[in-house]
């Protein structure tokens, strides 16, 4: 049977989206590119959009939009024009409300995606082969960028320059070497980026193929085991909480841990540390570990909120103070990495050994080759996301100290409230008439553009985005909305079902599948005479006297039960879905309504 | 002696299913592995034949059955009453009567369970069959008498009749073996499955459990709680406590049973706590490793008395509903990766 068909999406059109009280004109803060334009309705309302809320959980200042083009634009380059990923293209994104919502562009071309199997087989089986190498590589790039961003320098404007202009061949003018250094950090940004996803969708392609392939055949699985099954022993994302670890112990051994009392700034520990030899060797320590460790960032996220611990130490010193509190109270046993390494590998042998040979052998490929791209998965956080990322929202910052100085911006900060091209055009302003000594207009310009944006992200921020927009999918398809963000058909449904306003009961899923049909309420067994084929069975109980219409009812759903009953045994012989003890199915349910019967998760949908 | 017509539990292997039936097999056999199963003993086929041979049952039943056409529910109905009234008003050989007198009293004349063990062909699909008689806290040996008829009885119910009818042939032969094991006094009992039943988990003990007798965990009377365990780990993964409104004990005046409300103070109670559950992993993977296949198994902890003397395990039989799981899992790490992206090199470019 058909899904029914709805005249109307679940989720609200992405032009009927009310502009929040006082938000008008949120737009500006934007590109013309992000909207949702009236000329684009027609394709645009037709599609599905989510809010990527994992990247993106609060309204997009103006600069962070950089965080958003740069990286689709990497992920589309490698995704559609490299590896040619044969049924998905790149990711389109639009802004509502200062809120970012994507949706996958699709190939459907049954040609096209035939051309794309070939060209992303050859390429990604050349990754998989070389993947040691290649990351090798990769970590090469990674720290000559980091250094170039952080070596990267931003002139000041002198009142004369220098005469090393005169005196050196490739001395350039301040003016020059502003336009330059600006644009170059710009493009460090898309470099970053590109490096980036160049290894992360093959890396999350293995690893998220052996966790489908371990929640097939061991089906309920915790998803803990599998990452403990995978997960590398002496990662690079957990040495900087381990080196902290280790100084608070340090400070334990060298009788300086009464200094790290809760409530104390870093300033204040620093300072009492400075008294004493054993507290400046501590201190010598903790300078020793900061590059790189010290490079973490504060929070998670693609916004330039987030700062690193060099910027603000106050986590890593608390965390400190955590830890000697915890090592004094014997509460923090030290965790030997055999020991993990021997837990992960009884994990892997335990749950191999439940398999059959066949399917054993192929678990044992999938994990060799997760746990072969997994450091990348984890570690490429480090390098790009805390790392590089910190240090060039720290790069962006000297460009907005240099307005500042100069007026055009009341506060560094304020930089992050202009569009990247509008740095580049308040800079060029800047540049011109500071050059032609003229008087500039950016001071009067760009200040009362900043406080209005610093207003709207403000009211913005207090407005609940839909999960979606657009028009619901038959089936989520797109493998990369299905690995990087796990928005299902499922997930879909249960966004829309909630956004219909309920009629959803949950059960025990007594037997596995998925049918719609209509619901046929029966109390009592002498009323099963009124049962049709094809109907859906909702009853209070059922005892082996209902054996006789098992064979023509194609689901059953019961208030009371477990997974054991006698319906959910029968439903398993007879191949029937099943959802068991929903409570209250035969008070809710009436005879007549299509309803959505999922054996597999225990979810009955009332659907009309 | 080949003319005996029962036998105690523990001396029997899987090899006696023909004679004493599946149930009484597979007890003897879980029994001499170790696997705490309360003691009894079998009635095998032989009592049957003697049954119906010397009260001259054997023409009632042949003729009643030669009425019945094949989906003639109507007739089978009256068939089954016929052969019923029957033989519940024939005498037990004297042979039988004795030998099932013994053995109770060597066993101590408990409260016992009286259980039909179906034969061949019928085990597999005895719970379509019908043959799944249970009488429970039989006390006494007239009333452990009428309980082994009222099994050989259930060999002819209207749908046992329609189901043997519709598998053709041999309808008169058929033929029962009765269990008869000592009665748990159960404080909590269930079900628990060697692996998920529903995902087809292989790593998962899937407990389901209520206070009292397991009827009503089995028969679907009551939502019981339900506990899904990693053999891995022991970890408990997925832990639903239900309101357990009802229970299932002794009936203290009569043969059998009585249902009762469960005091409102222990409804949302849960029956099983950690111990309790890793005790029934322990004795569920025992169960599974002796078959070599996942197994469903009933089992009941004994009121006032500790683990693991406590555990005891009801019957067990294999998991049946477990589908194969699908081809795709034995390709190649690679490939499978391939499939993730769409490009698998199965991928048929046609629509």
């Amino acid at each position: 049977m058909a899904a029914p068909t709805k005249t109307s999406s679940a989720f609200p059109s992405p032009y009927e989206i009310q502009t929040p009280p006082g938000c008008e004109g949120w737009e500006e803060m934007y590109p013309y590119y992000t909207l949702f334009d009236e000329s684009r309705r027609e394709a645009d309302e037709a599609r599905f959009w989510f809010w990527n809320s994992m990247h993106f959980p609060v309204p997009m200042p103006a600069f962070d939009v950089a965080c958003i083009d740069s990286p689709y634009q990497a992920v589309g380059e490698w995704q559609n024009r490299f590896f040619a990923v044969p049924p998905a293209m790149g990711i389109d994104y639009r802004i509502v409300n200062g809120y970012v919502y994507i949706s996958g562009n699709p190939v459907t071309d049954p040609e096209k995606i035939g051309e794309r199997v070939g060209f992303f087989q050859r390429r990604a089986g050349y990754y998989f082969e070389h993947w040691e190498e290649l990351y090798a590589g990769w970590k090469k790039k990674m720290e000559a960028l980091i250094a170039e961003i952080t070596e990267l320098p931003v002139p000041e404007l002198p009142e004369y320059e220098p005469d090393e202009v005169m005196l050196e061949d490739d001395r350039n003018t301040a003016f020059y070497e502003v336009l330059a250094s600006y644009d170059r950090t710009l493009r460090c940004g898309d470099l970053m980026w590109q490096h980036h996803f160049e290894l992360l969708l093959l890396g999350y392609g293995a690893y998220v193929t052996f966790s489908d392939f371990c929640k097939t055949s061991l089906p309920d699985i915790p998803d803990q085991h599998i990452a403990q099954m995978v997960a590398g022993i002496d990662v690079l994302l957990f040495k900087p909480s381990a080196e902290l670890r280790r100084l608070a112990k340090l400070a334990i051994d060298s009788g300086v841990d009464g200094v790290f009392v809760e409530g104390r700034s870093p300033a204040e520990i620093d300072a009492e540390l400075e008294r004493s030899d054993a507290g400046k060797a501590w201190l010598a320590e903790l300078e020793r570990i900061k590059d790189p460790w010290f490079n973490m960032a504060t929070g998670d996220g693609l916004y330039h909120y987030y700062g690193s611990w060099y910027d603000d130490p106050t986590i890593p010193y608390a965390s400190i103070v955590g830890h000697v509190r915890a090592l004094n109270d014997g509460e923090e046993a030290e965790r030997p990495s055999e020991e993990i390494a021997r837990e992960r590998d009884r994990l892997a042998s335990e749950y191999g050994a439940l398999l059959d040979e066949d399917t054993r052998r192929t678990f044992d490929e999938l994990l060799g080759l997760s746990r072969m791209v997994f450091p990348y998965v984890e570690e490429h956080k480090f390098y790009c996301d805390y790392w590089f990322l910190t240090r060039w929202w720290n790069k962006v910052r000297e460009f907005g100290a240099l307005l500042a100085r100069h007026g055009f911006l009341e506060d560094t900060e304020d930089v992050f409230q202009l569009g990247r091209h509008e740095v580049a055009q308040a800079l060029d302003e800047l540049l011109l008439t500071w050059a032609t000594g003229g008087a500039p207009l950016g001071p009067r310009h760009w200040p009362p553009i900043v406080a209005r944006r610093k207003e709207l992200l403000e009211r913005l921020a207090r407005w609940t985005p839909p999960p979606a927009i657009g028009t619901t999918p038959e089936a989520i398809t797109d493998p990369m909305s299905i690995m990087l963000w796990g928005v299902t058909t499922q997930r879909v449904q249960e966004w829309a079902s909630a956004e219909d306003g309920g009629g959803r009961l949950t059960g025990a899923a007594a037997s596995p599948g998925v049918v719609e049909g209509t619901a046929r309420v029966v109390i009592d067994v002498e009323e099963i005479a009124a049962v049709r084929d094809g109907d859906v069975l909702v009853c209070p109980i059922t005892s082996p006297a209902w054996a006789p219409i098992f064979s023509s009812v194609k689901a059953v759903v019961t208030d009371i039960g477990g997974v054991m009953s006698h319906a959910a045994i029968v439903c398993r012989e007879y191949g029937l879905p099943a959802v068991v003890g929903t409570g209250r199915a035969t008070a809710t349910i009436q005879t007549g309504q299509t309803i959505r019967v999922d054996g597999s998760d225990g979810v009955v949908t009332i659907l009309d | 002696m080949p003319d005996r017509s029962t036998r105690p539990l523990a001396e029997l292997r899987r090899s006696d299913a023909p004679e004493y039936g599946g149930k009484s097999a597979n007890l003897g056999d879980m029994l001499a592995a170790g696997i705490p199963v309360p003691p009894g003993f079998a009635v095998g086929a032989h009592a049957f034949r003697l049954f119906v041979a010397e009260t001259g049952l054997r023409g009632t039943v042949e003729s009643a059955l030669g009425r019945v056409a094949k989906d003639d529910v109507e007739a089978a109905g009256a068939a089954s009453k016929t052969i019923a009234e029957a033989m519940r008003f024939a005498p037990l050989p004297l042979l039988v009567r004795d030998e099932v007198a013994e053995r109770y009293d060597e066993l101590g004349e408990p409260s016992v369970a009286v259980r039909s063990s179906a034969l061949g062909e019928d085990s597999h699909d005895a719970t379509f069959a019908g043959q799944q008689e249970s009488f429970l806290w039989i006390r006494g040996v007239e009333q452990l008498l009428d309980a082994v008829r009222d099994c050989w009885v259930s060999l002819y119910t209207t749908r046992a009749i329609m189901y043997r009818a519709g598998l053709g042939g041999g309808v008169a032969e058929a033929a029962m073996g009765v269990t008869v094991q000592q009665m748990v006094d159960a404080v909590v009992s269930g079900v628990m499955f060697t692996c998920n039943p529903v995902s087809g988990d292989p790593s998962m003990v899937a407990v389901n459990a209520s206070w009292g007798l397991g009827i009503a965990v089995v028969g679907g009377e009551t939502t019981p709680d339900d506990f899904l365990v990693s053999k891995v780990t022991g970890e408990v993964v997925r832990r639903t406590v239900s309101t357990k409104e009802i229970e299932y004990v002794p009936d203290a005046a009569a043969r059998g049973t009585v249902r009762l409300e469960v005091p409102a103070e222990r409804q949302g109670q849960p029956c099983l706590d950690e111990e309790h559950l890793s005790a029934l992993v322990e004795a569920g993977r025992n169960v599974e490793r002796h078959f070599g296949s996942h197994q469903d198994i009933e089992w009941a902890l004994e009121r006032g008395s500790p683990l693991p003397g406590s555990l005891h395990v009801l019957q067990s039989r294999p998991v049946t509903t477990m589908k194969p799981k699908t081809p795709k899992l034995s390709e190649s790490a690679l490939s499978l990766v391939m499939g993730t992206f769409g490009a698998s090199p199965q991928t048929d470019p046609e629509p």
